[in-house]
């Protein structure tokens, strides 16, 4: 059997193991180990051995824990409650303010977080309760918060982009910078995608409150100081050249610490929970890690990418046109697969094809986080709507679907920016990185 | 539903896991305040005292194993391996219950390949010059670990077969939901 061929073998058997509920992690370690073992079958033990250990001694992967630990710190220090007071002093008064202070929340917890789902729940358990009190439409405020917390993988630190970057050998230190400004614009969009909502239907947000007084905005701001400081040090860390990504992370997770430890957050319980949660989430990482590079070798031996790259260059299709129909089929993926899955499966196979074409790989990079962020909301399988529906049990999953289609539009308009602009997303790494 | 002497087996293993869960949570928590402080001490030798440490990247990368190496057996323990479920969606449990006990064998038998391989791989030792680049850390008692924690993996997945097949006419507490 040829190389191309046993590559289709391999990628249908690794959609039958999803297919079956296999772990992703363990479904690409079975194809690629046996893969590789029917290609040279010395080489698959070793392999395997080594490629769980190479990535779990990667000096790059340590970011993951760093940032992931971070994130819980920061979601059991109460910092997330007085990000969404903040934003709701400067926001609230207008048309559905609620709705766009949890969507700016979700912005700023996702500067301390690389995780959608974290950026979900702890500003939707923040921020839920008070839309109800308000008579938000539930389409509306379940909505906001599934949509705002995919912000988490867009803005850096982004677990998404970890990923991504290793996979690709890009810099993470560059794809967090070309994150910044797309994640800012996305988050622009959803709040514009709020007004145009309430205004079309004023009856979704039918309450407003009064406006604050502006010294209680500011007052507001200087409680969610410690954020604003976490952030300004760890992502303005990297932009300045002062850290390293990685040294990033660990100051970071110190600094989250520290708030906890002075703000009084840190009970035995929330310590447990906090550790727990970052063990659970980086297992889970590692172990789909593992699986990719194995899984990545037997790519490699087929030649299939080659192939590949061979055939889109003899078709004459040019760059652009490879990027959207990558660009299509993770929308059509992203309804089924989950995001870090896609990307496993994908990047290997297609990395080759966009390089020869001379695509950027840090603006892809940024494009295919994009519509990570679609298939976190895309039904049936939207991780981020059921974490929405776990705060939310009184809201019919339909509702919540129903609520999220202005800003999976929205999400769809960032991308279409994004990818006819490519210096939005260039500019600030270029400027910097040179 | 198990039959007596199932069912006190069944409760007397799952005790044990969680009790081996919470040691893995603990090791792994201790070992993140570890990683946690090479790098701020390793930032502050560079920055502040301007005198960069050798080698403390190889002190991070091998306390880095060691926190995966805790992370994966506890997320065994804790369900966090993520799959995807639209069979769930599209079959009733009886199609689901004979894919699950499929599955989970798989996971298992890659699972227990994999810390078979890291033992074997790790046990060549300095002859393969398994040593970290700077500090020559030797590298096989982070193979051993990371074997292990595949190893308990592999331990999880047999508890949960034994108990799909003891709960086969019945609900599986282990099936994937959502």
């Amino acid at each position: 059997m040829d190389g191309s061929a046993l590559a289709a073998l391999g990628f249908a058997a690794l959609f039958v193991l999803l297919f079956i509920r296999v772990p992703v992690g363990a479904a690409l370690l079975i194809v690629g180990a046996a893969g590789i073992h029917a290609i040279r079958p010395q080489a698959s033990l070793p392999v395997l051995a080594g490629e769980i250990f190479a990535e779990s001694s990667s000096y790059a992967l340590t970011i993951l824990p760093l940032f992931i630990l971070m994130g819980n710190l920061a979601g059991i220090s109460g910092m997330s409650r007085d990000l969404y007071a903040a934003a709701h002093s400067w926001l609230g008064h207008f048309r559905g303010g609620l709705a766009s202070a949890s969507i700016v929340g979700c912005a700023g917890f996702s500067a301390l977080s690389g995780s959608s789902l974290a950026a979900a729940l702890t500003m939707g358990r923040v921020s839920l309760p008070e839309m109800k009190r308000f008579n938000y439409a539930d389409s509306l405020s379940t909505g906001a918060i599934a949509a705002g917390g995919t912000l988490g993988i867009l803005i850096p630190p982004s677990a998404g982009f970890v990923i991504y970057a290793i996979l690709t050998e890009v810099s993470i230190g560059r794809l967090f910078i070309a994150g910044v400004v797309p994640g800012i614009l996305l988050t622009l969009m959803f709040v514009l995608t709020v007004w145009l909502v309430v205004a079309r239907d004023p009856s979704k947000a039918p309450r407003s409150l009064q406006p604050e007084p502006l010294k209680a905005r500011f007052a507001a701001t200087l409680k969610a100081t410690w954020i604003i400081a976490i952030v300004v040090v760890t992502i303005g860390g990297i932009y300045a050249g002062v850290f390293s990504a990685v040294e990033a992370a660990g100051i970071g997770a110190m600094l989250a610490f520290a708030a906890c430890v002075l703000r009084r957050g840190l009970t035995r319980d929330g310590a447990a929970e906090a550790v727990g949660s970052t063990l659970k989430a980086t297992g889970t990482a590692f172990f789909i890690l593992f699986g990719a590079f194995v899984f990545k070798t037997f790519v490699g031996f087929t030649g299939v990418a080659f192939a590949l790259a061979e055939w889109v260059e003899s078709a004459g299709l040019t760059g652009m046109h490879v990027v959207l129909a990558v660009l299509v089929a993770f929308m059509i993926l992203g309804t089924f697969l989950e995001g870090f899955a896609m990307l496993v499966l994908t990047i290997p196979l297609i990395q080759p094809v966009l390089e020869s074409q001379g695509i950027d790989m840090v603006w892809f990079g940024v494009l295919i986080v994009i519509v990570l962020e679609m298939a976190l909301i895309s039904p049936p399988v939207g991780l981020n709507v059921f974490v929405v529906k776990g705060i939310a049990t009184d809201v019919p999953i339909n509702t919540i679907f129903r609520g999220i289609v202005p800003f999976w539009l929205a999400m769809l308009a960032t991308l279409a920016l994004v990818l006819l602009f490519p210096g939005l997303t260039l500019f600030l790494p270029n400027s910097m990185f040179g | 539903m198990p039959g007596g002497g199932a069912q006190r087996f069944l409760s007397g293993a799952q005790g044990r896991l969680d009790k081996h869960s919470q040691l893995i949570a603990a090791l792994g928590g201790a070992a993140l305040v570890a990683l946690v402080a090479v790098t701020v001490v390793a930032v502050f030798w560079r920055y502040i005292l301007n005198s960069p440490i050798f080698g403390i990247e190889d002190v991070s990368t091998m306390t880095l194993t060691v926190v995966v190496a805790a992370s994966v057996a506890y997320g065994a323990h804790k369900q966090a391996h993520v799959g995807v479920n639209i069979i769930g969606f599209a079959f009733s449990r009886r199609v689901t219950r004979v894919t699950d006990l499929a599955a989970r064998t798989l996971t298992f038998a890659i699972a227990a390949i994999a810390g078979y391989a890291l033992f074997a791989k790790g046990s060549c030792g300095l002859p393969c010059g398994h040593i970290t680049s700077n500090l020559a850390i030797p590298h096989p008692p982070f193979y051993f670990v990371l074997g292990a924690a595949m190893l308990s993996y592999a331990a999880v997945l047999l508890f949960q077969i034994a108990i799909g097949i003891a709960n086969w006419t019945g609900e599986d507490p282990n099936e994937m939901r959502g």
